[in-house]
């Protein structure tokens, strides 16, 4: 537009120019300045006030940027048609835009199509805004008119995919699609289509009404021609034949693939689902979690004959017999797991011999049982097996092994091969082993380990090692030692092992991830932050490897850690959000239309993400935990976070929405298979075999309740606040507004809340008076600080409410506010009783206490403060009116027995945190490593560690290499023990200096108390 | 044994695998997302049974006249699936799309200087050092930039190495 006009709003390039090079190297100064002059010539030109906003936007200053542009959009509209052009309207959008207003910016460009109702680059502009803003309906519309005008592929396409959007990503019904395949055929028919990717579009849109006839006629047409990777084409091909049920024909065309590439294990399982007449493949593949798909191939009972069936397998056992003789390359193993496959089947159909599926198994593992990936390849054969056939396998494939006779590298990977099987897929069977046998494993692996790094000796240390995994499975076997002993020895021992195994090479993910969850069952949380850091997990990583860190984090007083955790990760996800739309966009450009649903899916995938709702919920209330211990910064961040309205809005909404989960739990310890679950803190049993994807379904019910209940906090500690303040005044006035019933709705909120305890509110407050009377059944570790949060919010409820228990006059404090200073006391004691301040006490309950004191206790504090504040005379918004109180007098009393009770808490809470630090570093350290010292004992923890000093003392640099063996030398356990001292105590001591603030809290409330 | 498929979004939430060893780059979403809007049939996942995340390859087509070529921005392989040949086979499949769709020259790679394990794989695959690229990672370390001759070069133009080393703003591509 600029250019047929020939100016950008009238105004000669030259002048301009200067402005977007100074905006370009960012001297946004100097840009304003010839902004400026260029305005006094130019006052009213919306091109020039749209550069000023977009300078002052860019300077930080988003509120003035706002109001020029707004100026500039005021000018746009009542100016003559020369000054709109496409220049001025695009950097207005840049600027509205940035300042997250989308809808204006889509004014301006429909307001300028009005005007040019032909103009393709105008039209363009507006398509580009309904993208931003996912309207995909107008998108739909304005991309029609343009197919119109222009007659091009296309817009037509843009218009097809728009409908798409309206059916798989918006309110749209399937019937939409019978007029996108309309606007398709017909246009086919005219002009035929010449993009591949509008061909996929094409047969996407007749697979989704399952007209599989018609995508197979376009695939095989000329249109099909347009798709250049044979391979792709013949597995859409295959896939619309089965998806038909012409599973004869999909039978042949995956054959040809397979002939084509005979390594795709994909392609060689439909090729037996349409063999065996089997679609569940197909059915499944639309049913289950992309991002979660099931290690195990689902397929049912064929409905064939007992004759069709053996014949069908035949036919199967020829092919993969012929793929096995023609292979070229000895790396080829998809048809020899598809043997073993063919084998499952059978058992499955009652026709199986487990002699034959044992063979296959052991041929396998002659043939690859050397590679890392053996395990993970056939784990999903092993059960059709039971517990007795299970050992005979394990026998059978030991007899193999001592009879290969291969070089000394693939002897290392077929002995881990073996003791992965004996560890993960025989899980039952080493549960079932005593301890002992147990140990003696570990032993060997760990030797084995140390026997064969001179294998590895002159690798690159970039390289991973030979052998690497021993070291993970040794620690494996070392936690579920711990597990059954509760000698916490092993833990220490597994962590030497991993340290050891890092000072070897700094670059293994699996020691780092295995050591953050050791360290922070240790209570070690600060090194275990570290070795997350230096895993250097980053932009979409953080989705699905966060849940490594931040659930320790999330009840730790580690504040600054977390904090930047948050940050960065919803910094990154809000960044995507805000630029997904554009990327789409890009793809609506450069006509990869298969790319536009994808991109916009999972858009919508991660803002459902169940992480980063927690993320969202849990920021504040950091922020309001790190400011609980001075009311007025607190009440600011509450203004600043609306009072809490749009987390409630969350909490009100979230149960309606579907979460996702993005987690990438296979990466997690098996001692921790999920976030919530971890099987170290409970009783040692036998874990049998659990598939995760059953646990999503629950993870996703109880996130909800969790993302549902934390984000009520907020709002109802504002309410507290405003509730306690009001216990002196009933009605506050705030601005000259009457301010809305805080009480009632604290009492609503109060309501949801003890739902989520599970009981009514009556109920719930029946459950807390009987806590006076020590009636504490309903309490356990998990609900625990629910509960005292919930006593904290009625008791600043009750404060100003008539309805529950009037306060007796001739009483110090309120019942509620007695029972909820005796239970902070009584909970927080508890804890520092029952934890001796050693340094392998259990961890969970510190972890408890610590969430004793940032959060009910905090948010009492808030209360309490709350409650002086509109009692000292100095405040000047006070204005007594029938309080609930005849006078302070009596709310004094209560402040001062809190204030009293709880600071002698917080003094215990200190001085045990002192003791833990009164030992020596010294003898900290010593008093770990005495775990790991034999001292002539043979049970328990130490013969690894022994083992590794051993080594390390007699190893020599001709055997390991000069780099392992400098590396090993400079190594000291004695160091990693002092880390996980500092690593505690670091913990603790920013537990103290918590707990310490809010002494002096206390402490200055009381000085303030003394002068009503 | 492997399934060698177009790389799609929800990849991204399974590749940690792969992408937690140190030299694998975890690149921005606008990175990804803008190879797969541009160049989608450059962008292939290899996954394996039960589905795991084995290796992928991105990669790009640029360049004008006799430059027009393919170029791979990142290939890699998570540790449990190495010494199979994966990267290999990824490889040949971006050098195919680049010859026969997109009619290219050359592929071409950058490899830091001191990676000597990968430039050896190169070379096996057919690569030469073209040039250096002086200080190409960071200011600090020296890039090779190494290419391969497709058919549409018949003489094997692209190839020839350049006598002397060049700076990282002499080169025609980011």
């Amino acid at each position: 537009m600029a250019s047929k006009f020939g100016l950008a709003g009238g105004i000669p390039e030259r002048k301009v120019r200067p402005i977007w090079d100074a905006i370009d190297s960012r001297q946004f100064k100097n840009a304003l300045k010839h902004v400026t002059t260029l305005l006094a010539k130019y006052p009213n030109s919306p091109y020039v006030l749209a550069l000023k906003a977009l300078v002052l936007e860019r300077m930080g200053k988003p509120e003035e940027a706002f109001s020029i542009s707004l100026n500039a959009k005021d000018n746009l509209f009542v100016n003559d048609a020369l000054s709109i052009d496409d220049l001025t309207l695009s950097t207005l959008q840049i600027v509205f835009q940035r300042i997250d207003r989308l809808d204006l910016a889509t004014e301006c460009y429909e307001h300028a199509c009005g005007k040019f109702p032909n103009k393709m680059e105008l039209m363009m502009g507006l398509f580009n805004c309904y993208v931003r803003e996912y309207s995909f309906v107008k998108q739909q519309q304005t991309a029609i008119k343009m197919y119109k005008l222009a007659g091009e592929e296309k817009y037509l396409l843009w218009a097809v995919c728009s409908i798409q959007l309206q059916v798989l990503c918006g309110n749209g019904g399937d019937k939409l699609l019978v007029l996108a395949e309309g606007l398709l055929k017909k246009h086919a028919a005219a002009h035929s289509l010449h993009e591949p990717e509008a061909v996929m579009v094409y047969i996407s849109i007749l697979e989704q009404q399952a007209k599989f006839g018609d995508a197979l006629e376009i695939l095989s047409g000329k249109l099909g021609s347009l798709m250049m990777i044979e391979v792709d084409k013949l597995r859409m091909q295959g896939r619309l034949l089965a998806q038909a049920g012409d599973y004869t024909a999909a039978a042949d065309i995956f054959q040809k693939i397979l002939e084509l590439c005979p390594d795709d294990w994909d392609c060689f399982l439909h090729y037996l689902g349409c063999l065996l007449e089997d679609g569940s493949i197909w059915s499944d593949e639309a049913v289950n979690d992309p991002v979660h798909p099931p290690k195990f191939i689902s397929c049912k009972v064929s409905h064939l004959t007992d004759e069709q069936f053996d014949s069908r397998i035949s036919i199967a056992s020829a092919f993969i017999r012929k793929l096995q003789t023609d292979a070229f390359d000895n790396s080829i193993r998809c048809p020899y797991l598809a043997i073993i496959e063919i084998e499952r089947r059978k058992h499955l159909r009652g026709k199986g011999n487990d002699d034959n599926l044992m063979d296959g198994i052991v041929q396998y593992f002659c043939r690859f049982g050397h590679l890392a990936c053996f395990t993970s390849n056939v784990e999903m054969f092993f059960e059709v097996f039971t517990t007795d056939k299970k050992a005979e396998l394990l026998e059978k494939l030991m007899t193999s092994n001592n009879r290969l006779s291969t070089p000394p590298t693939k002897t290392l990977g077929l002995s881990i091969s073996l003791f992965k099987i004996k560890q993960q897929l025989l899980l039952g069977d080493m549960f079932k082993s005593s301890a002992s046998d147990v140990e003696v494993s570990c032993v060997q692996m760990f030797e084995m380990y140390c026997k064969n790094l001179s294998l590895s000796k002159d690798f690159d240390p970039q390289e991973s090692m030979h052998g690497e995994e021993l070291l993970s499975i040794t620690c494996n076997i070392l936690v579920q030692l711990f597990w059954r002993t509760k000698n916490v020895g092993y833990l220490v021992e597994a962590i030497m092992v991993l340290e050891f195994g890092l000072s070897i090479r700094r670059y293994v993910p699996q020691y780092k991830i295995l050591l953050l969850h050791l360290y922070c069952h240790f209570g070690a949380l600060s090194v275990a932050h570290e070795w997350y850091k230096s895993l250097d997990i980053k932009n979409i990583l953080m989705e699905s490897m966060l849940h490594h860190i931040l659930p320790q984090m999330l009840s730790s007083p580690l504040w600054a850690e977390l904090n930047s955790l948050l940050k960065d990760y919803l910094k990154f996800m809000d960044d995507h959000f805000r630029e997904s739309a554009d990327l789409t966009y890009l793809a609506y450009h450069h006509k990869n239309y298969s790319k536009i649903v994808e991109f916009v899916q999972f858009k919508d995938r991660l803002q459902h993400s169940s992480q980063y709702l927690v993320a969202r919920v849990e920021t504040p209330i950091l922020q309001l935990k790190q400011n609980a211990d001075n009311i007025e910064e607190e009440e600011g961040i509450l203004q600043r976070m609306k009072c809490g309205t749009d987390f409630l809005e969350l909490s009100n909404e979230v149960g309606s929405k579907s979460l996702t989960l993005n987690e990438d739990l296979e990466t997690r310890p098996w001692w921790t298979p999920t976030l919530e679950k971890n099987y170290l803190l409970g009783p040692f049993e036998g874990i049998s075999y659990c598939p995760r994807e059953i646990l999503t379904k629950e993870r996703e019910t109880s996130l909800k309740r969790g993302i549902e209940k934390k984000s009520l906090l907020p709002r109802m500690i504002y309410l507290s606040i405003q509730s306690a303040s009001s216990s002196i005044k009933e009605h506050v006035e705030v601005n000259g507004s009457v301010t809305p019933d805080i009480t009632l709705e604290l009492k609503i909120l109060l309501e949801r809340f003890a739902q989520f305890l599970g009981f009514s509110l009556g109920e719930a407050i029946e459950v807390v008076k009987g806590f006076s009377n020590g009636e504490r059944s309903v309490v356990s570790d998990s609900n625990l600080i629910d509960w005292l949060n919930f006593t904290v919010f009625l008791n600043a409820w009750n404060l100003s409410s008539h309805e529950l228990v009037h306060p007796d006059r001739n009483e110090r404090k309120p019942i509620i506010w007695n029972i909820l200073d005796s239970l902070l006391e009584k909970y927080i004691l508890e804890k520092i009783r029952t934890t001796e301040p050693q340094l392998c006490s259990p961890w969970s309950d510190i972890q408890l206490l610590m969430q004793l004191v940032t959060e009910p206790l905090a948010w009492h504090g808030l209360v309490i403060q709350s409650c002086l504040r509109s009692c000292l005379p100095s405040n000047k918004k006070k204005k007594k009116s029938g309080s609930v109180y005849q006078s302070s007098s009596n709310l004094a009393h209560a402040i001062t027995d809190s204030v009293q009770q709880l600071s002698l808490v917080l003094e215990d809470v200190i001085k045990w945190i002192s003791e833990w630090n009164r030992r020596s570093e010294d003898e900290n350290m010593e008093g770990i490593l005495f775990l790991l010292r034999k001292d002539g004992h043979d049970d328990g923890p130490g013969r690894v560690f022994h083992i590794l000093e051993t080594f390390i003392s007699s190893m020599n640099n001709a055997e390991v290499g000069d780099r392992i063996y400098h590396s090993l030398k400079s190594w000291s356990p004695a160091d990693v023990a002092r880390k996980i001292v500092r690593g505690k105590l670091k913990v603790l001591i920013e537990f103290s200096a918590i707990c310490e603030s809010k002494l002096k809290l206390l402490q200055s409330l009381k000085q303030k108390v003394a002068q009503l | 044994m492997t399934t060698i498929r177009r790389f799609c979004c929800n990849d991204l939430l399974r590749f940690s695998s792969v992408n937690l060893d140190h030299l694998t780059e975890t690149f921005n979403m606008s990175f990804y997302m803008t190879y797969l809007a541009r160049w989608p049939d450059y962008f292939h996942v290899a996954q394996g049974p039960g589905n795991q995340i084995m290796g992928y390859i991105m990669g790009k087509v640029e360049g004008q006249g006799e430059s027009w070529h393919g170029h791979v921005t990142a290939v890699t392989v998570a540790p449990e699936y190495r010494r199979q040949q994966l990267a290999k086979k990824l490889m040949n499949l971006l050098e195919n799309v680049s010859d026969n769709i997109d009619k290219a020259y050359f592929v071409d790679l950058f490899v830091r200087a001191s990676n000597a394990p990968a430039i050896k794989m190169y070379e096996k695959l057919g690569y030469v050092i073209y040039r250096r690229v002086l200080r190409y990672y960071s200011g600090e370390e020296d890039g090779l930039d190494m290419r391969k001759a497709l058919s549409r070069d018949v003489e094997k133009k692209s190839i020839i190495p350049l006598k002397r080393p060049i700076t990282p703003d002499e080169l025609e591509y980011d």
